[in-house]
């Protein structure tokens, strides 16, 4: 047979609209189901730049198909490259091209194998290319799919913690494609910035940021703003099932001994 | 069955979704919508094999309810939409009936021959690399030169001609050129680039298809090959022997072969004595890394082709900066003319600097809170410990309070954190601290100055 079927005959569930699960749902898909509809998702849009305009401003063209061919962007942890990546896929997908994104630091267990083929796709983007480095089965197949790239015109998105020089690539070959793309450094968010970019995303979940909210977060917690926006799905959760508005008060209650 | 299908499938799972999950695995997806069949294409098995394990039912699911078809059935292949499937589809699901495996052969060697060599239409040169873009110097001159002659009179004296030097020096510049001025000259002749990773890919598809006779006669029937990074060979032995009675043939037949390496033929671990032996049979050339006037004349002619005036002295500002090869230099150079066209700043020297500011720091300094302390104690002539310490004289708690300040403007930790860091300390403290230093670099122009040194000796 030339194609694998999908196995599942047509169902119970088969004929219903989407169906979301229940946190107590007992079947073993529920991790993949969570309700994550509700978190708006990363974009252009809900960017705040702060410093980093510059690299807003090329990512954006990157994902148009209309800058530059390849792209490194590197700084430290929750600085927003995850963020920029998934807003250019989106952007890319919602044109109709296939992209696609390759995690190195995610929670699955990935292969080199994965890199297989990928040229055809318009948008090519590696996460965390710190994950890999040294690795050369790894490197040896992102070279590959650099060289495949050049020839199929498709664009590459990388992201890393360190400049190229200090990412420990093992493969002189591979280093040096990395460095003749446009590299970009992105920076940490001020304070003022994070609270903006908190109340960009509050706002998107529909709900306001009393300042003085803001001000607690950001005294009491780590203000990368990775942990800061899960704080922030979490007062949202939290007042959704209280049916309360989020106020300092609320915040307190949910996130004290947190 | 409406088009757009699988667009209204993955505007329904991107509500179910993480973005990570829809990018990794359900975007790289495309679709062909046929009848009662959602065909779905995937990149590479890896994904392929994901993704019925782990989406397929609820993809089902959702195919069925968009389409308004409770028998729709939905698959998941390897292939692209332009060539239908690859061979990798066929080698893992293709399971030809016992009764006609030498039928099956031959229609897999068919579609070999349609399809393969997979990796390029045409002879997969770059048109932009030609001896008119190659910048000369001393570095290159031989390599250069011998290129040409080989350009110019193929399969003459220098067969095979071997080029090698580090990365980013020219050698598949050097490579495409000798090709693009062939095919100038000779529009009839054929001539194919490769990688040898690429050759080596072929030469898998080939055999898993019964088809290594049509691979044979592909690559003996070319009249230049060009093979890039053949240290990518190292370790593959069946790719060698076949390359080494391709390049036997060719050689007979007085066809061209150009080689590139990494390294001196004779250098190359894992490399069969006798490929080695052969590769120094016509005329191994060296590209040497670029001088600085060399490195000058690149950038210069990088900006002109990118219709950009590059004035000299930042040309040479870059050039003494970025030694190692040439590839890093351009990179450099897209990063200044990029900022500059952002800014629509002119180029100047301290533009670039500043521009280059980041790739020139070898890593962004981890700032650490340990390191903010030593580095102010240091600054105020004090010790680590007394920052720490219960002590309240001004000598004392002016350096802490600045070096709380610090820790909060150049880590993410909590102000709790900071003050537990601090002697534990509450996160008041820590609050006071950052007001009082702002308030005192306010009144204070040796405060502000001495504050400023210290955010730049520990970021710089």
């Amino acid at each position: 047979m030339a194609e694998r079927p999908f196995s599942p005959p047509p169902g119970p569930g088969a004929t219903g609209g989407p169906v979301r699960r229940e946190a107590g749902d007992p079947s073993p898909a529920v991790q993949l189901w969570l309700p994550i509809g509700l978190r708006s998702a990363p974009s252009f849009a809900n960017f705040v730049p702060g410093a980093n305009t510059e690299a807003l401003h090329w990512v954006e063209l990157l994902a148009r198909g209309e800058g530059p061919e390849a792209l490194y962007l590197w700084g430290g942890p929750g600085v927003g490259k995850t963020h920029l990546l998934e807003a250019a896929c989106r952007e890319a997908a919602g044109r109709g091209e296939p992209v696609a994104c390759v995690p190195l630091a995610g929670p699955e267990r990935l292969e080199p194998a994965l890199l297989g083929g990928l040229e055809s796709a318009a948008l090519v983007c590696v996460d965390d290319l710190q994950a890999v480095a040294g690795g050369a089965a790894w490197e040896e197949a992102l070279f590959h799919l650099m060289n495949a790239l050049r020839a199929t015109g498709g664009r590459l998105l990388l992201t890393g913690r360190a400049p190229v020089g200090a990412l420990g690539l093992a493969l002189p070959d591979l280093a040096s494609r990395v460095g003749a793309a446009l590299v970009l450094h992105l920076a940490p968010l001020s304070d003022g910035e994070r609270a903006e970019a908190l109340r960009v995303r509050a706002r998107e979940r529909g709900f306001l940021l009393p300042d003085d909210v803001v001000d607690y977060l950001l005294r009491r917690f780590p203000r990368d703003l990775p942990t800061l926006v899960g704080l922030l799905d979490r007062l949202d959760e939290g007042s959704l099932a209280a049916r309360r508005r989020v106020t300092l008060a609320l915040v307190r209650e949910l996130l004290d001994g947190a | 069955m409406k088009a757009g299908l699988w667009k209204r499938c993955l505007g329904e799972l991107e509500a179910e979704l993480s973005e990570q999950q829809l990018n990794t695995w359900l975007r790289p997806l495309q679709a062909v919508e046929d009848g009662a069949c959602l065909r779905l294409l995937a990149p590479n098995r890896f994904v392929r094999d994901w993704v019925s394990e782990h989406f397929a039912q609820r993809i089902s699911e959702v195919a069925r309810a968009a389409a308004g078809s409770p028998d729709l059935s939905v698959t998941v292949s390897v292939g692209t939409r332009e060539s239908r499937a690859t061979p990798e589809t066929r080698e893992t699901s293709a399971k030809p009936a016992a009764a006609a495996p030498a039928r099956a052969a031959e229609n897999s060697a068919r579609r070999w021959r349609a399809e393969g060599p997979t990796h390029k239409s045409g002879s997969g040169l770059r048109t932009d690399f030609t001896f008119e873009s190659f910048v000369e110097g001393k570095c290159n001159q031989l390599a250069r030169a011998a290129s040409l002659q080989v350009a110019q009179n193929p399969g003459g004296s220098y067969n095979p001609l071997f080029i090698y030097g580090g990365v980013g020096l020219g050698k598949t510049h050097l490579m495409h050129a000798i090709g693009n001025l062939l095919v100038r000259d000779r529009p009839q002749a054929r001539v194919s680039y490769l990688h040898s990773e690429w050759f080596v890919t072929d030469m898998v598809k080939a055999l898993q298809h019964n088809a290594i006779s049509d691979f044979k006669r592909h690559y003996r029937s070319l009249d230049t090959l060009l093979i890039d990074d053949i240290q990518f060979f190292v370790g593959k032995e069946r790719s060698q022997e076949e390359f080494f009675h391709t390049f036997n043939a060719l050689l007979e037949e007085q066809q061209q072969v150009v080689l590139t390496c990494d390294r001196y033929p004779k250098e190359v671990e894992g490399l069969e004595e006798r490929l080695k032996s052969r590769f120094g049979w016509g005329l191994t050339v060296a590209l040497e890394p670029p001088d600085t006037e060399t490195r000058v004349a690149i950038l210069m002619r990088k900006a002109q082709s990118s219709g950009i005036t590059l004035p000299e002295d930042v040309a040479f500002f870059i050039a003494k900066r970025i030694r190692s090869n040439v590839r890093e230099l351009e990179g450099s150079l897209r990063r200044v003319l990029a900022n500059a066209q952002f800014t629509g700043h002119p180029v100047t020297v301290e533009f670039a600097k500043e521009s280059l500011k980041d790739l020139l720091a070898l890593q962004d300094k981890l700032v650490t809170m340990e390191n903010i302390q030593k580095t102010v104690a240091e600054f105020y002539k004090v010790k680590v410990s007394d920052l720490l310490s219960k002590r309240r004289s001004r000598s004392v708690a002016r350096p802490r309070q600045v070096a709380m300040a610090l820790s909060k403007e150049l880590t993410s930790h909590s102000l709790p954190e900071i003050g537990q860091a601090f002697g534990d300390r509450d996160h008041t403290t820590v609050l006071h601290a950052c007001k009082k230093v702002a308030e005192l670099r306010g009144q204070d122009a040796s405060m502000a100055e001495d504050y400023t040194i210290l955010v730049r000796t520990l970021s710089t």
